[in-house]
């Protein structure tokens, strides 16, 4: 790992602006220690020498001054510090979040639980880096070359020894760190997968209870915690390595420093005054190196966070890029039937996931007023369709609605084209809020009267104001499943939209609650919209004044 | 602070010989860089006199050997301390999962998925911190603290009273700090981390819908807004935290003038020699280092026991009212392959209420309640059971299998349920769920487990039989990743890769709620004739639970429930 991340730096102006602040820090720091050491040097000499207690007030007054000058930069230091972390880290995860809304069906290598962890804890492991590896960086950078001059110009010799011992510090530090990358990286991904791993037990936890297996999960635990254990040990046996290495040359300078002014001065070759000025700064010069080595290993996860950021980033921008070269293929089929009549129009549709041909060659033509049922068997690529047509996915082939080109790969406006459509999953992907604002979800502004309409449409008899759970718990799977339907049809109905998708809207529903949504679709569509509605239950699809079959793509 | 924090608090220190390593290690270390700073400072007093090199000889030895010593204690220290939490995380762990098993699925606390994982993450992981920052450190600085002051006592008591009231007083203006207003902040932190959290993991996973409702800007400008309401605690809580460290930083300067000044007559009054005092001048400076661990460990302390109370939260304590808790002298199940006969005669039940950890009640009622359930199925009966959306049919399914708790009488071979483990009833009787779970593993890892010693044949036998074999082949077989949640399978091929899970498991009594529900209608009346054909071949009792028509030839009977109602003919 390298001491610094220039993508950091590069991406971060917060970062900048927070390094230059604790350049200046650091000078008054070691302002503060030079004072500190010759006071207290002078102070001992003198008084050894039988100076009375009265001449030495202002030197005593200087040295707690010096002492006290030093507690308020370094507390300047930690706020700084704090305030430069949460800034990059809101800088970040805007970053992410953003680059996230461009590919919501997901990044390959991101489960979300991943980018959960990288967005919560990924990110709060940057306070540690922040708030102390940055500043002993800097410090180290500023302080320790003044302390060594400063040494230097009392004893030249000690001043040798310290510079000879201090370069050896930082190759140590680049061969220990160059060691500990890898393994590094490793406890990262443990943690990351220890974390879904739990999130797997207790979410099939129900399953594993059914099937009498709960209790074996203790073990598997207990087991990948002890992995974990070990994995994090074998790091630390040589992160701390390095820590010891440090703390070791730091010790062993001072100890070399001590013994080589003792002898001098028994041979009277220096002054009292200088060897104890020298033996109270010495400490003082590997101190910041020392620190360093200590916020090293806690900003590791950190720096690792930020390089899985920014994997995250680069793979987004890959995602959105590699689409965008196939536009130009059939960007000259797009105007050549631009004046095409109202209404919803397919040629040729292909959608890959993957590698895999999940849809090809659909041709569809829906017009105003109707509503159509696509059915066809599980794989047969019927909610990829509706995720092509809401941009979700690239899709070779021309989709039209009323006559302009919208969605695709690469082609502009997908965004402004799913402002016209209204659209159901096949999960309700229900919020934390009430009934009524899980229905007006986008829209929030729109007149109440729709609201009260979408819920009488697609059948959701609740209380608007019954408050839903976290990921909406708290309804029956049926009931989150009108609750859903409603929320389409109010965009629908707030933006006065063309065009209403349904994925398998009545999946969790009986027959009475079927029919009763398949005659609601056939009122929205005499309002003169589209209605395009996946199903495999037959009642619903009768309902359709068209059904078209979909067979499952050759591979 | 509850009982329960307090104990899983306790739980999180290990036992004093695994942590004694460690503490032992902390002495020499600190010990070590007071002593190495007293011999410096001896030796070149002494020598600035001149005497013969040989009576520095062993002050020379000593600044060698303390300066070996310290930082090699300290990495012992470290790798011993890490090593005992580390051991200690495991056990916290798997204690906080077993407190769940009780509970759940049922019982437990509306938790959001990522408040939960940010729990579990940080809040566990912070217990392990209670050992290896605030025990073992505290104890390794009182030790070395206290020897340190009664060593400067015995050359010169003005200077030890002078040391240990800038102690006293920089500790105690540090802790007091860390009380008023450090504590303030961290109270304000963690429940701002987990809402966060909470609404990130919502975001993310709702992330499709908040796209295409235009919503993702708001959704985003929402955590935008917690994330720096997050942010100001935190940097309120650095700006404190860095108070009491300024004041641990100042002591050293502070103890120094102290026990100079104090020194002073004693060496002008002849009672001292030069490097004694200059001994008395120096050694505080080592000692306020040590010092600098104790508002240290009391901050680590502070934190843990904040998450300590949100752990011991997560999972409640008592079970609620309405989850079945295991007799404790549970009677021996029917035993035998073939299914009891199971009678239910006035069955009540409801789900639980239950009130998160932090306060946010959960009222919303998460099922329809049974009010009265006469129901009797005849060993090997293949059984409908019919009913529109909330009319208690899930309910029903979790009554049969314990996982919610039941008023009235419910009998497995005329045993009484309630007198059985709950885990001995779900050995009997099975359940296929409507939304299945499905492990982040491949096709093999999520059959196997409900029979161990089942060979890859007859996995794709069984998968042959819920009409999956050829889906599974085509994509490289039993190893094939069914991915996150099952994000790789569509919701027909989960049902049926649950429904030959089930199935493996071979319970006499299967339960299958809702097993068509996104299955398509052609393959829907195959699959339930293959299940039932293979619950009949073998004389297993199904209870199908639907609402959707079902091909009256594929069961024996066919009752309708209705508003928790379910009356006996």
């Amino acid at each position: 790992m390298r001491p610094l991340d220039p993508r950091l730096l590069r991406r971060s102006r917060a970062a900048r602006g927070f390094l230059a602040a604790g350049g200046a820090l650091a000078l008054v720091q070691s302002a503060a220690i030079v004072a500190f050491a010759w006071a207290l040097a002078s102070l001992v000499t003198s008084f050894i020498d039988g100076m009375p207690m009265a001449d030495g007030v202002p030197l005593l007054v200087l040295l707690v001054a010096a002492a006290s000058l030093r507690a308020v930069a370094a507390w300047i230091w930690d706020v700084v510090g704090s305030a430069g972390a949460t800034r990059v880290k809101a800088e970040l995860r805007k970053e992410l979040l953003t680059a996230l809304e461009a590919e919501p069906a997901g990044l390959p290598g991101f489960p979300t639980a991943r980018i959960a962890t990288l967005l919560g804890p990924g990110l709060d492991a940057l306070d540690a880096y922040f708030g102390q590896y940055l500043p002993q960086l800097v410090s180290t950078i500023v302080v320790t070359p003044i302390l060594i001059a400063m040494a230097w110009i009392a004893d030249p010799l000690s001043g040798l020894v310290l510079v000879i011992v201090l370069p050896l510090i930082p190759v140590f530090m680049a061969l220990i760190g160059m060691a500990t990358e890898a393994v590094q990286r490793r406890q990262w991904e443990s943690l990351a997968s220890l974390s879904r791993g739990f999130l797997e037990v207790v979410g099939g936890l129900s399953t594993l209870l059914l099937f009498r297996r709960a209790e074996r999960q203790t073990a598997r635990i207990r087991a990948v915690t002890d992995d974990y254990r070990s994995h994090t040990m074998k790091v630390l046996r040589i992160t701390f390595l390095s820590g010891f290495t440090l703390e070791f040359a730091a010790s062993l300078s001072v100890a070399l420093v001590a013994v080589s002014i003792g002898l001098r001065l028994v041979a009277g070759d220096m002054l009292l005054i200088a060897g104890l000025f020298v033996l109270v700064l010495a400490p003082e010069v590997f101190l910041p190196l020392r620190n360093v080595g200590a916020a090293f290993h806690a900003s590791t996860e950190g720096v690792a966070a930020s390089v899985d950021a920014f994997d995250l980033l680069d793979a987004a921008e890959r995602g959105v890029r590699a689409p965008a070269g196939a536009a130009a293929v059939h960007a000259g089929q797009v105007n050549e039937r631009a004046d095409a009549a109202d209404g919803l129009q397919l040629r040729g549709i292909r959608v890959m996931r993957g590698d895999r041909v999940v849809l090809d060659g659909l041709d569809l033509d829906a017009a105003r007023g109707e509503v159509v049922a696509v059915t066809g068997e599980s794989g047969s690529g019927k909610s990829s369709l509706f995720a092509a047509l809401l941009g979700f996915v690239g899709f070779e082939g021309v989709a039209r609605l009323d006559g302009t080109v919208f969605g695709g790969a690469g082609v502009d406006g997908a965004e402004s084209a799913r402002s016209r459509i209204a659209w159901a999953g096949q999960t309700p992907a229900l919020l934390a809020g009430t009934i009524a604002s899980n229905v007006r979800l986008g829209d929030e502004d729109a007149d109440p009267v729709l609201c009260d309409r979408a819920c009488h449409l697609a059948g959701v008899e609740l209380d608007p104001e019954l408050r839903l759970g976290p990921r909406g718990s708290g309804l029956s799977g049926g009931q989150a499943q009108r609750v859903a339907t409603a929320r389409a049809i109010h965009r629908l109905l707030a933006r006065d939209a063309p065009l209403l998708l349904l994925d398998e809207p009545t999946s969790a529903q009986d027959e009475g609650r079927e029919t009763a949504l398949g005659d609601a679709l056939a009122v929205l569509a005499a309002e003169g919209r589209i209605v395009v509605v996946s199903s495999h239950r037959a009642a619903l699809a009768n309902s359709a004044d068209r059904i078209i079959e979909l067979e499952r793509a050759h591979v | 602070m509850s009982d329960s924090a307090r104990r899983m608090l306790r739980r999180a220190v290990p036992s004093p010989r695994r942590l004694l390593p460690a503490v032992l290690f902390g002495i020499g270390s600190a010990g070590s860089s007071i002593v190495l700073l007293a011999c410096s400072a001896w030796l070149i007093a002494r020598a600035a006199e001149q005497p013969p090199v040989l009576y520095l000889s062993v002050a020379i030895v000593g600044v060698r050997a303390f300066a070996l010593g310290r930082s090699v204690f300290r990495y012992l220290e470290r790798l011993t301390g890490h090593d005992a939490s580390f051991r200690q995380l495991a056990t916290i762990r798997a204690e906080v999962f077993e407190r769940m098993l009780p509970i759940a699925p049922d019982g437990m606390a509306a938790t959001r998925r990522g408040d939960l994982l940010d729990r579990f993450v940080s809040d566990v992981d912070e217990l392990q911190n209670v050992p290896l920052r605030a025990v073992q450190p505290l104890v390794s600085a009182a030790i070395v603290l206290v020897a340190a002051v009664v060593g400067i006592g015995f050359i010169a008591p003005q200077s030890a009273v002078a040391v240990l009231a800038c102690l006293v007083v920089g500790i105690g203006a540090a802790l007091l700090v860390q009380q008023r207003s450090v504590v303030r902040a961290e109270h304000m932190t963690a429940p701002l981390r987990g809402e966060l959290q909470a609404a990130i993991v919502e975001h993310v996973q709702a992330l499709e819908v908040l796209v295409a409702f235009d919503a993702a800007g708001a959704g985003r400008g929402r955590i935008d807004e917690l994330g720096a309401r997050y942010a100001r605690a935190t940097r309120s809580r650095a700006a404190a935290t860095g108070v009491a460290a300024a004041a641990m930083s100042a002591i050293g300067g502070f103890a120094v003038a102290a026990s100079l000044g104090a020194a002073v007559p004693l060496l002008h009054g002849g009672r001292i020699d030069g490097p004694t005092f200059a001994v008395l001048c120096l050694v505080p400076l080592a000692i306020a280092e040590v010092a600098t661990a104790v508002p240290l460990a009391a901050s680590a302390l502070r934190l843990a026991r904040a998450s300590a109370a949100r752990v011991a939260g997560a999972v409640p304590d008592a079970v609620p009212a309405g989850i079945p808790v295991a007799p404790s002298a549970p009677k021996a199940p029917p035993s035998g392959d073939a299914p009891p006969r199971i009678e239910l005669r006035g069955v009540r039940a409801s789900w639980p209420v239950l009130v998160s950890a932090d306060g946010e009640g959960d009222d919303a009622d998460r099922g329809a309640a049974l009010i009265g359930v006469d129901l009797e199925i005849a060993p090997g009966e293949r059984l409908l059971v019919r009913g529109g959306s909330g009319a208690g049919k899930t309910t029903l399914a979790h009554v049969l299998v314990r996982f919610l708790d039941y008023e009235g009488s419910y009998r497995l071979g005329g045993i009484e349920a309630s007198t059985l483990d709950p885990a001995d009833v779900r050995g009997i009787v099975g359940l296929v769920e409507q939304r299945p779970w499905l492990f982040d593993e491949d096709v093999r890892q999520n059959l196997i487990f409900a029979r161990d010693t089942a060979s890859d044949d007859e996995l794709l036998e069984v998968l042959e039989r819920v009409g999956l074999r050829e889906w599974v082949e085509e994509r490289g077989g039993l190893g094939a990743k069914v991915g996150e949640r099952g994000a790789l399978v569509s919701g027909g091929q989960a049902q049926r890769l649950a429904l030959a899970r089930a199935m493996l498991a071979r319970f006499p009594v299967l339960v299958l709620d809702e097993p068509t529900a996104s299955v398509d209608p052609a393959r829907a009346d195959a699959l339930l004739r293959d299940l039932t054909d293979a619950a009949s071949r073998s004389g297993r009792s199904v209870v199908l639970i639907s609402h959707a028509p079902v091909d009256p030839a594929l069961v024996d009977r066919v009752v309708t429930i209705e508003d928790g109602l379910l009356p006996a003919i």
